[in-house]
């Protein structure tokens, strides 16, 4: 039975899979990073240390970039076309927020650093008006009291 | 070839074997609600299956899963060329309870 089985046995695989879906999206993600990105801007600012100043320069570029790539996972990965159709702006929000993420990785203005976080609060609340928090993150126990 | 994957449920399962028919398009395109066999237009020597939900304006097959919430289909890398088709899935021959035509 099992030679039968083994020479009926398909030689090749043919996929019905998504993406490992872990499903796990939080635009507080990108949000923690452009925080950093500001906090780094005003210490920068403050400081009249060189070497603390270099270090400012290179951790904000790091820390920009993980932006970015966090915004650009929401855009790519967690909206589908049905949140477009609810949010016809959703396409052009996330595309400044990720232009806006390089922008910052560029300067030192705080303000622009600014605009980062209002964008991503953009994404946070579509992302909240969709459903997000209930079906993107797992559910916390909260301490019974 | 062998089903792995939930994205076709219930139509296909997780270990279906399937007989698959490169010539089922030659004289006909494929239509709306047909099952294809298509690389996967990200990483091209992978197999997948998915259903034509619709042909769209330029001839591109706009395929999908059956299963939405388990799919990554045209929604994510749009629709695919008619000429990119492996095949059509046209005969379940394992498990034997789910022995059949496909549609």
């Amino acid at each position: 039975m099992n030679r039968i089985l083994r020479a009926l046995a398909p030689r090749r695989t043919v996929h019905a899979h998504c993406d490992i879906p872990c499903g796990v999206y939080d635009p507080q993600q990108a949000r923690i990073e452009a925080e950093s990105c500001y906090k780094i801007i005003a210490k920068y600012a403050e400081s009249s240390d060189e070497v603390f100043r270099q270090r400012c320069l290179h951790v904000k570029e790091e820390r920009a970039e993980l932006t970015k790539h966090h915004i650009d996972v929401m855009w790519h990965d967690y909206f589908k076309p049905e949140h477009v159709e609810k949010f016809p702006d959703l396409h052009d929000v996330c595309w400044k927020a990720s232009k806006q993420a390089s922008q910052v990785k560029r300067t030192m203005d705080i303000a622009e650093a600014q605009k980062l976080l209002d964008l991503i609060d953009r994404i946070d609340e579509m992302w909240r008006e969709t459903g997000g928090p209930s079906t993107t993150r797992m559910q916390q126990l909260q301490p019974v009291g | 070839m062998a089903v792995a994957g939930s994205s076709m449920e219930p139509a296909l399962r997780d270990g279906d074997w399937l007989l698959v028919d490169p010539d089922a398009f030659r004289h006909r395109p494929p239509t709306a609600g047909d099952l294809v066999v298509v690389p996967d237009p990200r990483h091209r020597p992978r197999l997948i299956v998915k259903r034509v939900a619709t042909i769209d304006a330029t001839g591109g097959l706009v395929l999908l899963g059956d299963a939405p919430n388990a799919s990554t289909d045209s929604r994510m890398w749009g629709p695919v060329p008619v000429s990119e088709v492996f095949g059509q899935p046209w005969f379940r021959y394992w498990p034997p309870r789910r022995i059949g035509r496909l549609r």
